[in-house]
């Protein structure tokens, strides 16, 4: 057992340090951490901080070195999530295209393809989304009614897309369509790398429960594709989505990570707010609250240690490493649950008048949604019950 | 990054299982319950012949000198199967209380019996108001012209397996102090009515007991605090395996049984709940592991990573078990099936030196989250 890193490694976060203090924009690490409101300067924004990322190298960097990346190891990757978190970082705008997209590409996607989008992902010049769910196809995925149609050469694609994260901001979108009816309900399924920019595209934004406006729901009308857009085969997309699945090898540190730091966040809020005279923290009920989510947060980063340790030993993750997306999420929520309790009735307050810090009210808000985005807790359940420990399956997957 | 066991320490795993699966598993504890205590004997010398007696103590009295990891998966797999016996107290906690606080000549007249198996201690500690750490103790350490002689009487004292030698706590001019004590001088010995069957308590009398002392007089508490790090991280270990185990069966049964025309397994309300049991499994396994790696290496944050451990793992225990029960319908409810052990083990286990709340109390304590230190820095141990 050794939680130290190499000297390799060490020296690796101290480049990545000194890069970011030079080159995050400006008042960031001094707390000026403030996004524009407004669509237009946002996405200028988070572009321009991508394009930075990118001249520095650090946009994408477990990607091949021929494509511009660092061949980061694992453990680098885990050190870049560290320090982004670290610093808040701006979030990355293209995460979909650079950990998801362009690494399926690299494995599937045919030369052109490669050519065409990889350097335009990885230089933020081209943002991407991802056009899974409908309405009537969340969990169940295969349930999917949006097709595909080959009409005069060209794909003609008609139907309804929603939640669709970076939709307003993207230029194309990585989309599961039904080119065929099969009766086995996973084929029959066809990804195209749409372009968005066309006029059968229409994004309407929805606004979240927290506020904010992240997620879409994305109109198809006769929008039109060709058969270069396809990934993979034709009716085989859904080996496609598989494989994009596994290429997002280390997502999960980062949010491992920001948990850590907001349970930290919320300990110095206990340590500084007074009610009655008195610190948060001298509430032995706050006490021993907090010393429970502790336990329970360091619990979720050490699993997360080990599945990595099981990565680097074995060459690919264990089974265990499927737990760490449910466990981290549900932490998140029971955390800010509680730091919203313990704030007291002033704990309906916000942003400026907030009791503690002005983003917490909004964390709160926002924690609802990671137990839903990327398959629901209940959906994780099912999957962990069936391929670890082996309990029948549901009927109907 | 490296957090796993050893392969040398995964390779002793699988010889202490194969080991336990020789004893028939929970056979050795249902043995204890009907009356026969010849098994623990058995065990302890089948354990020492594979050298587990001798691990946490050092090569000058005659042991191995292994650390905290080289026990997790010793107590995991006892713990698994509910070994009846002294194993924790004496190996997790009377040796590091003797290595840390000993003179040379009481380590050498009592650790290499234990290295050898030959010899169990256990700890007379609790009275009867039942406090961890009393404001002062009702047993009396008077001076005698070669020591001391002790009176009063302990209670909830561990004498399966018929320990030699008790460490226990009395009270002396100078505060409350650590003495080892004969088992053969006790005056009187009561036995307690247990809930976890496969464990003795006794109550114990001693009359002008010779005692020796242990450590600086006065400071019992302090000592005791340290020796319970070493026996919390080896306790989690057990309580791991015994989660592990009732996973397992949990999940087997849900396979097997079944109702409706399908396995159980296959109903959420089934599945799910185990699925959570395997969650917190999996956390306390992690928790159990730092924190015998915090201890082995003196980490900066021991306390807090024994602490955090603890309060985590004694109520997922008991939880563990108690949802077996329920998924198990009514054959959970028999004596016959072994879920009830498991339970009963988590309870006994619950409040065993140490409560949720103290270790809360402490995990915070050692955090120093009442004063106001500088904030942790987001990049971990390194
Ligand atoms: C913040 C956020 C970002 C998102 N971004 C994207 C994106 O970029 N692209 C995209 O395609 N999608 C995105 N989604 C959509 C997300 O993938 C779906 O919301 C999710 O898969 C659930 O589908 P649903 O909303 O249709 O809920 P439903 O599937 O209708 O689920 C409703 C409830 O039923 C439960 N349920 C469903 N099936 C089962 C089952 N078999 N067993 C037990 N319970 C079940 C669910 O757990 C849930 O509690 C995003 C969602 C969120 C919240």
């Amino acid at each position: 057992m050794d939680f130290t890193f190499t000297k390799k490694e060490e020296k690796f976060r101290g480049e990545l340090r000194g890069w970011l203090e030079v080159n995050l924009p400006k008042g960031w690490l001094q707390g000026d951490r403030k996004l524009p409101e407004d669509n237009e300067h946002y996405s200028k924004f988070l572009r321009d901080w991508q394009r930075t990322l990118y001249e520095g190298g650090w946009a994408a960097i477990s990607w091949p070195k021929e494509y511009g990346g660092r061949d980061a190891t694992l453990m680098e990757e885990i050190i870049y999530h560290q320090e982004m978190v670290r610093v808040q970082s701006p979030p990355l705008v293209n995460y979909i295209g650079i950990h998801m997209v362009a690494p399926t590409l690299m494995q599937m996607g045919t030369d052109a393809q490669k050519e065409e989008f990889i350097e335009k992902i990885l230089t933020g010049e081209q943002v991407w989304s991802q056009g899974y769910s409908e309405p009537g196809a969340g969990s169940d995925l295969t349930a999917l009614q949006t097709t595909a149609v080959k009409k005069d050469g060209k794909w003609v694609i008609n139907g309804q897309k929603v939640w669709t994260s970076f939709a307003h901001l993207a230029d194309r979108c990585f989309l599961l369509t039904k080119t065929s009816q099969s009766e086995k309900k996973h084929e029959g399924i066809t990804v195209f790398l749409l372009d968005m920019d066309q006029e059968g595209v229409e994004t309407r934004p929805i606004v979240q429960m927290d506020g904010h406006q992240e997620f879409n729901e994305v109109y198809l009308t006769d929008a039109i594709a060709t058969d270069e857009d396809i990934v993979g085969e034709e009716g085989k997309g859904w080996a496609v989505l598989i494989a994009l699945m596994l290429h997002e090898r280390s997502g999960i540190a980062a949010q491992v990570f920001t948990l850590e730091q907001q349970f930290d966040s919320v300990i110095e809020m206990a340590k500084t707010v007074r009610v009655n005279g008195c610190l948060l923290i001298e509430d032995p009920f706050v006490e021993d609250g907090l010393a429970d989510l502790y336990a329970r947060i360091n619990g979720a980063k050490l699993n997360y240690y080990r599945n990595i340790t099981h990565t680097l030993k074995n060459g690919r993750p264990g089974p265990e490493s499927s737990l760490d997306k449910l466990l981290v999420s549900e932490l998140t929520k029971e955390l800010f649950d509680f730091a919203m309790t313990i704030q007291g009735h002033a704990g309906v307050l916000m942003n400026d008048d907030s009791v503690f810090s002005a983003e917490m009210q909004g964390q709160y808000l926002a924690s609802f949604g990671a137990t839903i985005g990327g398959g629901t807790s209940e959906v994780q359940r099912n999957t962990i019950g069936e391929r670890i420990l082996g309990l029948p399956k549901d009927l109907g997957r | 990054m490296d957090f796993a066991l050893s392969e040398e320490q995964e390779l002793f795993r699988t010889a202490i299982r194969k080991y336990m699966n020789d004893l028939d598993r929970t056979a050795f504890a249902r043995s204890v319950i009907s009356g026969n205590l010849d098994v623990v004997a058995n065990a302890t010398s089948g354990l020492a012949e594979m050298g587990v007696t001798a691990i946490p103590v050092s090569e000058e009295v005659d042991g191995l000198g292994l650390g905290a990891l080289d026990l997790v998966p010793v107590f995991e797999e006892t713990g698994r199967v509910l070994l009846p016996g002294l194993q924790l107290e004496t190996l997790a906690l009377a040796v590091p209380l003797l290595e840390s606080f000993g003179t040379p000549a009481q380590k050498a007249a009592r650790l290499p019996s234990v290295a050898s198996g030959e010899s169990s201690v256990s700890i007379a500690w609790y009275e009867r108001d039942g406090s961890l750490f009393p404001n002062s103790f009702s047993c009396i350490a008077g001076k005698t012209e070669s020591g001391y002689a002790l009176t009063g009487t302990k209670t909830l004292v561990p004498v399966i397996g018929d320990p030699d030698t008790f460490i226990t706590g009395a009270q002396t001019a100078e505060g409350k102090s650590l003495f080892l004590v004969k088992a053969s001088d006790v005056a009187s010995s009561r036995m307690l009515s247990v809930l976890d069957e496969t464990q003795q308590l006794a109550e114990i009398t001693l009359n002008q007991a010779p005692g020796e002392l242990l450590g600086e007089p006065g400071h019992a508490a302090e000592m005791l605090k340290e020796g319970l790090l070493h026996f919390n991280a080896a306790l989690c270990s057990s309580m791991v395996g015994g989660m592990d185990e009732l996973v397992k069966m949990t999940a087997e049964y849900a396979k097997i049984r079944v109702q409706f025309n399908q396995p159980i397994g296959r109903f959420q309300a089934i599945k799910h709940g185990i699925v959570n049991m395997k969650l917190d499994l999996e956390t306390a396994r992690s928790l159990s592991y730092y924190a015998a790696w915090a201890v082995e290496t003196n980490a900066t944050d021991k306390a807090a990573a024994v602490h955090s451990a603890r309060s985590f793992i004694s109520k997922a225990f008991i939880k563990a078990a108690a949802d077996s029960i329920q998924i198990h319908g009514g054959i959970g409810f028999t004596e016959e099936l072994d879920v009830q052990l498991y339970l009963k083990r988590a309870r006994y286990y619950e409040n065993y030196f140490g409560s949720v709340r103290d270790s809360r109390r402490a995990t915070a304590q050692s955090l120093e989250w009442h004063s106001t230190p500088a904030k942790r820095d987001a990049v971990p141990v390194s």
